[in-house]
């Protein structure tokens, strides 16, 4: 068969389809394959299914969301993930320990700081290295910063998905500075690839200081200003209000972590339950509220910046002198073992479970990412709310694809 | 929320008029290039050295060490002789432009092989289906497409590495490392006097070592350059 | 190929048809009125006769034509009033400030594929944004912007700008029926949903006003707001303005109500599937809405093309520039002369580093500021129609200027609360607005019957 002939285009218009291009039904081709299926693509009296995604405005990354509506009311849904799928697990276990890390970058590319930690720790855990505590210092401080930007964002996206239009940019701005600043300490704007086994890349710099003083001095103010326009809004606040409501027990029972779990009155954080680093030496709250809707999850994230920022400046004062880098050979083969570390991002938890058998790859890596656990719980809070609010819901819970499809 | 209905609105409202009057934040990039961090990693990029080469000696560590294979070496060594190349057989881009060809109905041709003279494939074909297209036996092989063609052709290397699926970069390693196999025909011309032709400015350079030296640094055929 | 050539190939067939019939309709219009000149008196005459129709054709044509730049502008002004508003420059690359984007962007929505999806309906399809279109267009009419300059005197103006814009919610539903798409249709009865709920209100809120007016001639309400700015109907129906402007933003589907097209939501709404021109109508006629829903609440309660005080020194203008006979052209001659040298002296004298011809550069533009100046006033003052146009413009855009800040601002509503807040709360405020007002005019009229 000549190769135009096996490889014919639609657009050429020679070639006849027996189906009209464009229409994509939600419906798979195949017969349903469990009974769950069966039972959600059977379309009740009324209802219709709708694709929300891979490509809708507002579907956070390509999740392709459909839904099963009722009017405009969601009756049930369906989240059919991997468009995103990379098979990061697999590709860590066939590099050497020092790739591996590269490759857990881009899992939550809005914090990418809190992806490479997890596999770091494992690993030195898995070699018993002690890393110097300047390294430990830096760590803290770079990461908070992250969680800073990584909120900032969240805020802007909250705002978008409900129609605002100015936050996001706002937000914008705060997450530039921070990220022009990290670009500063490590190299990159988004991957930063920072951490190393041992400690890391590279020590603070002027350039770094400078930025993080300049913007440190009106940190608090800019984003306190920046907040009063959606805090008090009526329109804002009564959408959110009672909006994807989870309580405790449903919240703890599907497994949640970090500001999700803690906007509904469980304050479980890493950094304190089972601390990592030197954050035994720091102060700060961990903040809590009980209403679990989507306002606790906003506002929640608010106190969270404010205590990043207490972070940021207490290791601004603890820091101490001393190397970044543990003394390590250049390749490592850590002994036959397994470990296991977590870390609070700025989503939930962030860990990672490494199994090593003496060569200088990975034998295991597993990489627990917050935003897929925290998408199942979708399920539970988007049916009986509009179309409108499926975006709300799923923006509060912020999951990046990345992340969930790994 | 606040008690009287509305107010939270108005706020908001004073507070965008407020920063309607504000500097703004945008950089006018062409006109105002953006405050870019020394350290910032940026673009990969070859240098050159004051003689006007590449610095860069298609030693392959870097493309080695990547660990998202996002470095893909490809192009003529510093000699200018061998085209050379490291990755997969089929890069992304490769791949990309070539299901953008497939989608446009035409034949397809091979990207890789399009700058070299193409050879006569089909003893290469029996050689590769004796030894059974095992990367393993790639030395006899070698030998075998050296005794067949006389030398190396680069198509024929490309042949090998698609047919067998061994990168192409190791093929060459293999090939560079054998002082018994050869890339070019045994009557080719010396290949310092194609580096002169080529590049005067290395040839300058190496006239002045000569000089410098008192003479046998820009021999034809000098050991420690080929 | 000449750029000519390239650009014609990339017109769609609208845009060819559109390029082809701009000089086809100059050289009519040459025609036209080289044949006026010439037959003259009995064309004249005939025109004369039936001098309503005439104005009616003019009025029509120069409101259609009139949209196209006044969507210009608004679209010009939201996105250079937002990203300012964000911090950002905005448009600032093509023209001054950037301010002919918006031209551009027309451009290129003639230039764009003009696709119909494969399911969808192409003749209610194609009609749909037409339909939008008109219904936007034909409201404008009735709209006084200056003292004798209006489309149409009507009796029943305000019953008609509500009949007719209620018209463009059939344009927005039958785009989401026919589009074949499911954000579509949902964009569509949204939109249908939306704008029959704030219609009520919405003609609810001015009947308090048409009580105190007495008329539904839009013309007449605006006269009788002349005087000091006190005289406004702003100021006796303060709660009636309230609920006008609030469903006048949900008709005309501007943020906080854009929920027909709400992005995050809904894709595009109806709009999901449209592209080129058509989609470029829609586009048009959005921004046509701004104006006109400002337009009117102009007109209904912020005086209209009143001054808002009354011109304290009258002046008579009785000069007529003809009866100077040949010192006119002396006048017209001599005086922009001395007037640059009058200005360049003083530059030039001041510092030694300006150079003569900068100095008398300098003067020429100060001398034209200065004579558009004179010229400005003096029409503002000798011609009723240009300061009723300018007062009537500025409030307008103002208008304008107030949505584009709400929409920079303000987060978008729900469908069940745009309609609970429709039908729970702006439908009792209007109703009290009526019943204060109508007692407010018994109990006055029965303490002070005139």
């Amino acid at each position: 068969m000549p190769v135009s002939e096996a490889h014919q285009s639609t657009d050429d218009p020679r070639v006849t389809l027996d189906r009209a291009l464009g229409v994509f039904e939600p419906v798979p081709p195949y017969p349903p394959r469990t009974e769950r299926e069966a039972e959600f693509y059977t379309l009740g009296d009324g209802q219709m299914f709708i694709n929300m995604g891979p490509q809708h405005p507002s579907t956070h990354g390509v999740l392709r969301v459909v839904l099963k509506l009722d009017g405009e009311k969601v009756v049930d849904l369906d989240p059919v993930l991997g468009y995103l799928h990379r098979g990061v697990e697999k590709l860590c276990e066939n590099a050497d320990y020092h790739q591996a890390i590269c490759y857990t970058d881009p899992l939550e590319y809005v914090s990418s700081l809190f992806c490479e930690w997890p596999p770091v720790l494992a690993f030195e855990k898995l070699m018993d290295v002690q890393v110097p505590r300047r390294a430990e210092y830096i760590r803290v401080l770079s990461s908070e910063l992250n969680r800073i930007a990584s909120h900032a964002l969240f805020l802007g996206w909250m705002a978008l998905d409900l129609g605002g239009l100015t936050p996001i940019l706002w937000s914008f701005i705060e997450r530039d500075e921070i990220v022009e600043m990290l670009a500063a300490l490590t190299g990159a704007r988004m991957l930063f690839n920072y951490f190393r086994i041992g400690g890391v890349n590279g020590d603070l710099n002027h350039d770094f200081m400078s930025r993080l003083g300049d913007w440190m001095s009106k940190a608090t103010e800019q984003i306190d200003s920046g907040n009063a326009l959606l805090n008090e809004n009526e329109i804002f606040v009564r959408r959110m209000r009672g909006l994807g409501t989870i309580d405790t027990a449903t919240a703890l029972r599907m497994v949640m972590t970090g500001p999700n779990l803690r906007a509904t009155g469980v304050p479980f954080d890493i950094r304190r339950a089972h601390p990592y680093s030197v954050f035994p030496e720091l102060e700060f709250d961990i903040p809590t509220r009980t209403e679990g809707d989507c306002l606790a999850r906003y506002l929640l994230r608010m106190d969270e910046i404010r205590q990043s920022l207490r972070i940021i400046d207490q290791c601004l004062h603890n820091m101490p002198d001393g190397p970044i880098m543990a003394k390590l050979p250049r390749l490592l083969r850590p002994r036959p073992g397994r470990a296991y570390a977590a870390v609070e991002g700025p989503r939930g938890q962030n860990s990672t479970y490494a199994i090593s058998d003496g060569t200088d790859q990975p034998f295991r890596m597993r990489i627990h990412d917050p935003s897929f656990i925290h998408l199942q719980s979708i399920g539970l809070m988007m049916p009986g709310h509009l179309i409108a609010d499926t975006m709300a819901i799923m923006a509060s819970l912020d999951p990046i694809m990345g992340g969930v499809d790994k | 929320m606040s008690l009287l209905p509305g107010l939270g609105i108005a706020k908001g409202m004073a507070l965008t008029l407020r920063r309607f009057f504000e500097p703004k934040v945008t950089i006018r990039y062409p006109e105002v290039t953006p405050d870019v961090a020394p350290k910032f990693r940026g673009r990969l990029q070859l240098l050159y050295d004051e003689w006007g080469s590449l610095k860069c000696e298609t030693c392959f560590q870097c493309a080695q060490a990547c660990p998202v294979e996002c470095i893909d070496m490809g192009g003529v060594d510093t000699l200018e002789r061998f085209h050379v190349h490291w990755g997969p057989p089929e890069t992304y881009g490769e791949r990309r432009e070539e299901s953008a060809l497939r989608r446009s109905g035409r034949p397809v041709p091979d990207a890789a092989f399009v700058p070299f003279s193409a050879v006569d494939l089909t003893p290469l074909d029996a050689i590769l289906e004796t030894f059974d297209h095992d990367p393993a036996q790639m030395l006899p092989m070698l030998e075998a497409t050296q005794a067949a063609y006389g030398y190396l052709p680069v198509a024929a290397l490309k042949h090998i590495s698609q047919k067998t699926g061994a990168w192409y970069a190791m093929i060459y390693g293999t090939a560079s490392f054998y002082s018994h196999l050869r890339f070019e025909p045994a009557e080719a011309v010396h290949q310092a006097a194609a580096v002169d032709a080529h590049r005067p400015s290395e040839a300058s350079y190496l006239t002045a070592l000569d000089a410098a030296l008192g003479g046998g640094a820009g021999q034809p055929g000098m050991p420690a350059r080929a | 190929m000449t750029v000519v050539g390239k650009t014609w190939n990339r017109l769609t067939l609208p845009g060819k048809i559109v390029f082809t019939a701009i000089p086809v309709v100059v050289v009519l219009t040459a025609g036209l009125i080289a044949a006026i000149a010439i037959l003259g008196g009995p064309i004249l005459a005939t025109l004369a006769a039936n001098l309503p129709i005439v104005r009616f054709v003019v009025a029509v044509t120069i409101v259609l034509l009139m949209t196209i730049p006044t969507a210009f502008l608004i679209i010009y002004m939201e996105m250079k009033i937002i990203a300012l508003m964000n911090l950002r420059i905005g448009p600032d690359r093509v023209g001054p400030y950037g301010s002919l984007l918006s031209v551009v962007h027309g451009l290129k929505v003639l230039m764009k594929e003009d696709f119909t999806p494969t399911g969808a309906d192409p003749t209610v399809f194609t009609w749909a944004p037409v339909v939008t279109y008109l219904a936007s267009v034909l409201t404008l009419l009735v709209i006084p912007f200056a003292p004798g300059l209006f489309g149409q005197e009507l009796n029943l103006g305000l019953l008609y700008f509500f009949a007719i814009g209620g018209l463009s919610v059939v344009g927005l539903l039958m785009a989401g029926w026919s589009s074949y798409n499911k954000y579509s249709l949902l964009g569509g009865l949204r939109a249908a949903a939306q704008v029959v709920s704030y219609e009520i209100p919405l003609t609810l809120s001015v009947v308090g006003l048409i009580l105190l007016a007495g008329t539904m001639n839009l013309n007449t309400i605006v006269m009788q707001q002349a005087g000091w700015f006190t005289d406004w109907y702003v100021f006796q129906q303060p709660l009636g303005v309230l609920i006008f402007f609030i469903a006048a933003t949900a008709e005309a589907n501007r943020t906080p109500f854009d929920l027909t097209e709400a992005d995050s939501e809904i894709v595009a709404g109806f709009a999901t599937e449209y592209s080129g021109m058509r989609f470029g109508f829609f586009f048009f006629a959005e921004y046509v809405n701004v104006f006109i829903i400002s337009a009117l609440t102009v007109t209904l309660f912020f005086g209209g093309w009143n001054a808002p005080f009354p011109w304290p020194w009258p002046v008579a203008l009785s000069a007529d520039p003809g009866s100077l006979g040949i010192a006119l052209l002396l006048l017209v001659a001599i005086v922009p002369l001395i007037l640059t040298l009058a200005f360049a002296a003083p530059i030039w004298i001041s510092s030694n580093r300006i150079k003569g011809w900068q100095a008398l550069l300098a003067g020429f533009v100060l001398t034209n500021i200065l004579i558009v100046a004179v010229i400005g006033a003096w029409a503002y003052i000798g011609l009723d129609w240009v300061a009723g146009l300018v007062w009537f413009m500025l409030k307008t855009y103002a208008f304008v200027f107030i949505f584009v800040w709400m929409r920079a601002t303000l987060p978008r509503v729900r469908i069940d609360q745009l309609m609970d807040f429709a039908w729970k709360w702006l439908l009792p405020a209007s109703l009290l607005n009526l019943f204060i007002t109508a007692a407010a005019i018994v109990v006055f009229k029965t303490l002070r019957p005139s």
